[in-house]
């Protein structure tokens, strides 16, 4: 058989192999550039902290003095973003929960009505949080609230509200239909199947899905710059301002005394401490509680 | 056989971490003929075949010993041209994979890489081999639309086409009939007999009766092991191994 | 309303039930934007739209409220992340999908996760520890330019480094999903590595990949604290890369319930963050515009 068209010749081989190496290299490069560049920004915060992290940080209030480089400490502010974020998720999950069961059991997939939902939850996804925060003020003024705690975590309910609904329809999506019909099957009515198998089946999702929003609710710093206020106590009523931890970590980083900086840096290592803390709480969690899982 | 074909393995074994797929292959592929290989699945088929054109080099945790030799020279030796053994090798997998282009771009795709540019030999060569995997007629007056339109046999013969391209010596093919429907396979399988003249085909199969239509040569693979090889008619006929037999009176499968 | 069937009579009651609840985002889209545009209207009714967009001249106390310079500030700075942020995540992306060990994703993809949830306000105390002095002292002077470093480009190559994480994920999952025998089938005609790369992964994912860069852009359009940290926030033309700037964000979070004694000033911050609303919105109707239109295509 004859191979007259390019048999015999070297076909660039070299060449293409010098190509390849060369963008394979290219490739590396830049993936080693982002893993460096990503592990310095963990390793300057806690370089960064290390003079300031004390045990009063996490135990104290901030004492009179404090900004101007006294002693104390951001309990205040650790608690307060604990009881936003909290108090944020339980108030999204109420409304996401019962939101995505009707979307996934009581609605046609492509119905008009359930695509128009989804879209807006992608639209709500998008929206950035200072507006959220924009918003949240201006309902604050509609009410004649002061900016509070009540405020502030209605304002982060907002903006974890599309990241809960979305992660949680996700999962659902992800039941069997097998497995529902089968519960119906045994006479179960759609509530019954919702309530009871494909929310188990979806529990470790749903897991996932609380501490995600979870995350992201802790580190917002737009949505409660204008509703939640702040506060050298520590807060005690719904109406009453609070403080929360980026905030600290913005006001201290923005004075001019060293000492209240340093500080700033510790804030920030014990923020990002707690939002390794979640992310590692929810990859155990969905570990252990997929047992009952069916695959 | 007097003079050595132009494909051989010897002493081929393959490892996925700590498991043994291939042990201690030996095969003379004969030139210009079929050698279907058979065996129940999950003996090693598919690897056999990846291992033939250096794909398993593509997985990790795989470990290849022995040699596998093409024109005598070993294609597992360090700075072997890796690109240039696999056009050597054309390739067919279970379900057709055509790329995402058009029906003339699939065709045309190997000879770009291997720098032709010049339009009117590419007109020639697509239209030749498009003809040569029976598949001109059909798509002649489309060539320009995605090839993913194609029903799953003409994407299964246009596969062929693009591989038979390239100019290989040697086709190697992975069940290339499986996803097809009867009409498509029986396609398919005159291509390859009418081909086999000209090239060395390797074909792995689990259908007997298909082995039965096309085979010169057969191989039996069992655990890893070959456990028998020679010309269709004895080894289909009167297998001399018990387990060879097993398998071809449906007792093991 | 279209509703599977017909309910059983145990059903009515719970589905009724949960009904509102599906229809709140419905609601919250509509109500915020309504809510945004009632308060920007006192302006809209005074000035027309196009001179309050396109005039440059900020003085609220004399009643100029031109958001010229905001809206430059914002494409700006994310444009420039964009640029910085699309060509080095694609290339990580295809190194941790097609070239990377095993081990090597194994340590990556933990550190994505985990670097795509932190805070903003932590990027950008990293952006006034290390990039706004390495702009000031190293790439300004670099280029033969004078800057303070609190800056466009600061405020891109922390945005850029932001929204890494999210983009990078996204396209490695998209590319992982090409079946590996396309890509053996591409190999077995003799093509590189690189080739298969070139003209059947990237082919196969360029959708997904254009998703996971519009998800990194409606990121960085709305990214507030870090940007407002590093950018310098004066409202100015932007002249250069080594220019400071004062996007949209920033100006809502410096001025935003502050604004009270000012006529006019209010109901310029709400049209900002009206318009801010807009462009994400635009932006994720566009997306999906188009991913309709190529999965139609391809289908």
């Amino acid at each position: 058989m004859t191979r007259k068209h390019y048999g015999g010749r070297d076909f660039g081989t070299q060449r293409r192999l010098r190509k390849e190496s060369f963008f394979k290299f290219l490739m590396a490069a830049s993936a080693s550039l982002v893993l460096l560049s990503l592990v310095l920004i963990l390793v300057i915060i806690l370089w960064k902290s290390l003079p300031a992290l004390k045990p009063s940080m996490i135990i104290r209030n901030p004492g009179s003095g404090y900004y101007l480089g006294r002693e104390g400490g951001i309990l205040n502010a650790i608690l307060g973003s604990l009881q936003v974020v909290f108090g944020a998720t339980l108030l999204a999950l109420a409304i996401a929960l019962p939101a995505v069961i009707f979307l996934n059991n009581y609605l046609r997939r492509k119905s008009w009505l359930a695509e128009t939902i989804r879209f807006s939850l992608d639209v709500l996804w998008g929206i950035p949080s200072i507006v959220y925060g924009a918003f949240g003020f201006l309902i604050m003024i509609t009410f004649h609230l002061r900016a509070s705690l009540l405020a502030g975590l209605i304002t982060v309910a907002m903006v974890e509200l599309p990241i809960l609904s979305r992660a949680l329809d996700e999962t659902i999506k992800l039941v069997p239909s097998e497995l529902k019909e089968a519960t119906f099957s045994l006479g179960a009515s759609r509530w019954q199947t919702a309530t009871r198998v494909v929310l188990r089946q979806t529990f470790p999702g749903l897991v996932t899905a609380v501490l995600m929003a979870m995350g992201r609710g802790l580190g917002d710093a737009a949505a409660v710059l204008f509703t939640a206020g702040y506060t050298d106590k520590i807060t005690t009523s719904l109406l009453q301002p609070v403080a929360t931890l980026p905030l600290a970590i913005f006001f201290q980083l923005n004075s001019p005394y060293p000492e209240v900086q340093q500080r700033a840096y510790a804030s920030a290592a014990i923020l990002t401490l707690l939002i390794l803390l979640v992310s590692l709480a929810s990859r155990r969690l969905s570990h252990r509680l997929s047992r009952h899982k069916i695959r | 056989m007097n003079r050595p074909s132009r494909l051989r393995v010897e002493n081929l074994n393959v490892y996925y971490g700590q498991n043994q797929v291939l042990k201690n292959i030996n095969l003379d592929l004969p030139d210009n003929g079929i050698t279907v290989v058979i065996g129940p699945s999950g003996c090693g088929k598919t690897t056999l075949l990846k291992s033939l054109n250096r794909l398993l080099d593509e997985q990790e945790g795989v470990r290849v010993e022995g040699r596998v030799l093409l024109d005598g020279q070993d294609i597992y030796q360090a700075g072997a041209d890796l690109t240039l053994i696999r056009k050597r090798m054309g390739l067919l997998s279970q379900k057709p994979q055509v790329l995402p282009m058009s029906i003339y771009d699939n065709v045309a795709f190997g000879p770009r890489l291997l720098g032709l540019k010049d339009r009117k030999v590419l007109n020639g060569l697509v239209e030749k081999y498009l003809k040569l995997a029976g598949l001109w007629e059909e798509v002649k007056d489309r060539l320009q639309e995605p090839a993913a339109r194609l029903s799953i046999g003409q994407q299964q013969r246009l596969c062929l086409a693009r591989g038979l391209a390239v100019e290989p010596e040697v086709i190697l093919g992975d069940e290339p009939t499986s996803a097809l429907d009867p009409q498509s396979s029986r396609n398919v399988e005159a291509q390859l007999l009418s081909l086999k003249q000209n090239y060395t085909i390797v074909l792995v199969t689990h259908i007997l009766r298909q082995a039965r239509r096309l085979a010169d040569y057969v191989a039996f693979l069992y655990f890893g092991e070959v456990i028998e090889f020679g010309p269709a008619s004895e080894v289909l006929v009167s297998p001399r191994d018990s387990r060879t037999r097993a398998y071809i009176t449906g007792e093991i499968s | 309303m279209r509703v599977i069937g017909r309910f059983s009579r145990r059903d009515r009651g719970p589905g009724l039930a949960t009904a509102p609840f599906a229809i709140f985002p419905v609601a919250l889209t509509v109500v915020i934007f309504l809510a945004l545009l009632m308060k920007a209207w006192p302006l809209l009714s005074l000035k027309a739209l196009p001179s309050l967009l396109f005039s440059s001249t900020w003085l609220p106390s004399r009643g100029h409220f031109g958001l010229w310079p905001f809206i430059l500030g914002t494409l700006w700075v994310t444009m420039t992340a964009i640029l910085l942020a699309v060509p080095v995540s694609i290339l990580t992306s295809l190194y941790l999908s097609e070239y990377a060990p095993v081990r090597l994703k194994r340590i990556f993809q933990p550190v994505l996760d985990l670097l795509a949830g932190l805070p903003s306000v932590i990027y950008g105390m990293w952006g006034v520890l290390l990039v706004v002095p390495a702009v000031s002292k190293f790439l300004a002077p670099a280029f033969g330019r004078q800057s303070s470093g609190y800056s466009i480009l600061s405020a891109a190559l922390v945005l850029a480094l932001m929204i890494l994480p999210t983009i990078i994920s996204v396209s490695v999952e998209v590319l992982n999903s090409v079946p590996l025998a396309l890509k053996e089938a591409a190999l077995s005609l003799g093509a590189t590595r690189l080739e298969v790369i070139r003209y059947v992964v990237m082919k196969k994912s360029f959708p997904g990949i254009l998703a996971a860069c519009v998800l990194g852009l409606s990121r960085a359009f709305g990214e507030t604290i870090a940007v407002l940290m590093v950018v310098g926030n004066v409202p100015v033309i932007p002249r250069s890369l080594f220019s400071p700037a004062y996007p949209l964000p920033a100006l809502l979070a410096n001025n935003y319930g502050e604004m009270m004694s000012v006529p006019g000033y209010e109901s310029a911050l709400n049209l900002a963050a009206l318009l801010l609303l807009a462009i994400v919105v635009g932006f994720s109707l566009l997306a999906r515009w188009y991913l309709v239109r190529i999965s139609r295509r391809s289908a």
